[in-house]
């Protein structure tokens, strides 16, 4: 009854925590999301499942949800590839590894607004340091942000570097984890740097690579300081992701009942897409759990 | 740590925000809202700081507390939240183009009662077409600081070289094309278009078109219009077309602008721009010509941005707030606000003021007089009358940035919008 207590009073700050800025919050978003609130008049009439119907029919709403799919397909593989390729070397015990894990982690503890005004530099046309250095090579100069092909790999790309840190670190502890007697025995059965790689490394990742890809991609569905500060969404759209756009409802045309449906409407299909990643994940991790 | 230390750790740790509330000093604090950045440092900003300090001497009760938001849509999205919240400032600056959110929800009080009773306030001295902008029906809104009308700015040395006759007067959209023709070289281009609806939209109503219809309600059969269709295509032939305009790339990658570095000899812009001009390595002010839009109309139109300021509707002490009103409205802080050449003023004894002022050069006396005659004939702009204007210029923006970067007809592309526009305004 004692530790049943002190377990309590453990949890209690977490939980209340969790009570009032989580679950209060969405369940009230929930409640928002059956009337049609205007705010600014000060009427709420109930209208049950309308917004999601208004919603459910909305091109803009759901060329935002491609948007941001189209991010996630974009910066979730290239992100787990790159992080994988940097913790590879740094999952080793070589002298000095630590001091460049805390340099790749540093992004990720960066203020994304700085990080955002930083990268506008980056991509600018001209004088821009990737254009700047790409002319050098003949290559003509593009206007990364403002071009509607351009716009989105843009984010992705910067994306990839400001995601770079918190995967690493994921990766390393995943590979520190596999069990070096797992290498010995390949390396006796003759296996190269590549098999190794291919029998032993990815299988055993396979908890990690789910891990990162579901949160990844959840991640990526949360979208929202880069567009805010780089693209407001343009050009023509093209960078108006979900998050952004159930802001623009909510805090620009101050239609919060929409944005609540629409909110709501995102759960379910980042929840969905979770679910499937990680039933098509699974197979490979019941083999993990044999192997 | 015994639990008991570790429990009042957390207890004053809890409670340290309580105690950072600011000291009283037993003076009303008046709130005012303005645009503005944290870190902004510039001759303009210390001006207006120090004019706001210095209320203190004119009232010894009150002392103002001056709260700056960044971005315009920033700021009515803000200002927005601190109605809801119930903590609108007591003074609320007012852009022209976002006002009747402010207005028409009655987010403002009625200055009318301190108007009139205040034998100190004349509402006479003020410009009547910028004072209009605020008033609904009797109700007037806001006490307007200054405004500017969008005009074309012209380098006269340009003219002079190319052999071409400054416009005069009324002039059309043809004399405009072939004087852009003329003055466009192989480095240099006859206008500088500007992808901002602001800088556009008065094409439109100089052909005698318009983005709305006459009650804000619609834009289908107007915006998609023959007429607008029309103006559009002119404006987005001059740069794809004549290409007496920098294309959009071109502008984005030199990241400069085009007429303050004397790579373009006209431009559509606000009175603000003189401020950029003034410090220009490239162009000598004394070259810098400010005429009329070239128009289809009798008269040319042009739009007037201008700011005021309201007292916010749950004020707490609106006298207070009215007297600050009328501090910052007054001739003495007007006259040296204006000095920042950021705006017109709205005070017609200030105008007069500067025109007469021996110091001034001719050009830019005759620059001033320019501005003054355009007054009478500038409208207000929409988003004084019709709330959510911001959103039609996003989607005339989407249309225009189709048009101009991913070659849309213009036909297509402004009939998307004014669709766009509808199902927007049908579910305010």
């Amino acid at each position: 009854m004692r530790r049943s207590r002190s377990a309590w009073a453990f949890v209690a700050p977490a939980a209340l925590h969790l009570l009032v800025f989580a679950v209060v919050p969405i369940v009230y978003a929930f409640v928002v999301s059956l009337f049609d609130w205007r705010i600014l008049k000060g009427t709420m009439p109930f209208v049950g499942f309308g917004k999601y119907q208004e919603v459910l029919q909305d091109p803009p709403f759901w060329n935002a949800m491609l948007n941001s799919a189209k991010f996630a397909a974009l910066s979730v593989p290239a992100g787990m590839a790159v992080a994988l390729l940097v913790a590879m070397p740094l999952a080793s015990q070589l002298k000095g590894m630590g001091l460049f894990r805390t340099l790749y982690y540093i992004p990720a503890i960066s203020s994304m607004v700085a990080v955002s005004m930083l990268w506008i530099y980056m991509f600018l046309p001209g004088n821009g340091l990737i254009n700047a250095t790409t002319s050098l090579f003949g290559v003509k100069s593009v206007d990364f942000l403002n071009e509607t092909g351009w716009a989105m790999p843009a984010l992705a790309f910067m994306s990839v570097w400001t995601g770079l840190g918190p995967r690493m670190i994921i990766y390393v502890a995943g590979l520190l984890g596999v069990p070096p007697s797992l290498y010995e025995a390949a390396e006796l059965d003759g296996a190269g740097a590549w098999s190794r790689f291919w029998n032993v490394t990815w299988p055993m990742l396979a908890p990690t690579n789910v891990f990162v890809l579901v949160t990844g991609t959840i991640t990526a569905f949360q979208l929202f300081t880069p567009v805010y500060m780089m693209t407001k969404g343009g050009p023509l759209d093209s960078t108006d992701v979900v998050g952004y756009h159930v802001f623009v409802e909510a805090w620009k045309k101050f239609h919060v009942s929409t944005a609540s449906a629409q909110s709501f409407l995102l759960l379910v299909v980042v929840g969905s897409v979770a679910l499937v990643q990680y039933r098509m994940m699974r197979r490979q991790l019941e083999g993990y759990s044999a192997g | 740590m015994t639990r008991r230390q570790a429990l009042a750790w957390m207890t004053a740790a809890a409670t340290l925000p309580l105690g950072c509330r600011a000291s009283d000093d037993g003076r009303t604090v008046i709130r005012v809202a303005n645009w503005g950045g944290a870190g902004d440092d510039s001759d303009y900003f210390k001006m207006v700081r120090s004019l706001y300090d210095r209320y203190s001497d004119h009232d010894p009760t009150s002392r103002v507390r001056v709260e700056l938001v960044p971005g315009s849509q920033e700021y009515v999205s803000k200002l927005l939240l601190d109605h809801i919240a119930g903590a609108m400032p007591d003074v609320v600056t007012i852009d022209a183009s976002s006002a009747a959110v402010f207005i028409d929800n009655g987010l403002l009080a009625d200055l009318t009662p301190f108007a009139e009773s205040d034998p100190t306030f004349d509402l006479d001295g003020f410009f009547p077409n910028v004072v209009d902008i605020a008033r609904r029906g009797k109700g007037l809104f806001a006490v307007p600081i200054d405004f500017t009308p969008m005009v074309l700015y012209c380098n006269a040395r340009h003219f002079r070289e190319a052999g071409v006759p400054l416009p005069e007067g009324k002039w059309s959209h043809a004399e405009f094309l072939e004087k852009a023709k003329a003055l466009t070289t192989a480095d240099r281009f006859g206008f500088e278009f500007a992808n901002w609806m602001p800088g556009w939209v008065t094409f439109l109503w100089n052909h005698g078109a318009d983005v709305l219809s006459p009650d804000g309600a619609r834009a289908s059969g107007f915006l998609d219009s023959e007429k607008s269709i029309e103006a559009i295509g002119f404006v987005a032939d001059l740069v794809s077309k004549h290409k007496v305009s920098p294309s959009l790339s071109q502008t984005a990658a030199a990241g400069v602008d085009y007429f303050a570095t004397g790579r373009a000899s006209m431009k559509v812009v606000g009175h603000w721009f003189l401020v950029g001009l003034a410090a220009s390595q490239e162009v000598d002010l004394e070259d810098v010509v400010v005429v009329e839009l070239p128009t289809e109309l009798d008269r040319s139109e042009t739009v007037m941005y201008e700011a005021g300021l309201g007292i916010g509707g749950s004020c707490k002490h609106p006298q207070k707030a009215w007297e600050f009103i009328k501090y910052w409205t007054g001739h003495g802080v007007q006259s040296k606000y204006n000095t920042s050449g950021i705006a017109v003023s709205a005070r017609k004894d200030v105008e007069e003021a500067k025109l007469a002022d021996k110091t001034l050069s001719p050009r830019a006396v005759e620059r001033n007089r320019a501005f003054q005659r355009i007054v009478p004939s500038a409208r207000p702009p929409w988003g004084s009358r019709v709330e959510g204007y911001d959103r039609v210029e996003d989607n005339c923006q989407k249309a225009m940035d189709a048009v101009l970067k991913n070659g849309v007809p213009v036909k297509e592309a402004f009939a998307k919008a004014a669709r766009d526009i509808d199902l927007e305004f049908s579910r305010r």
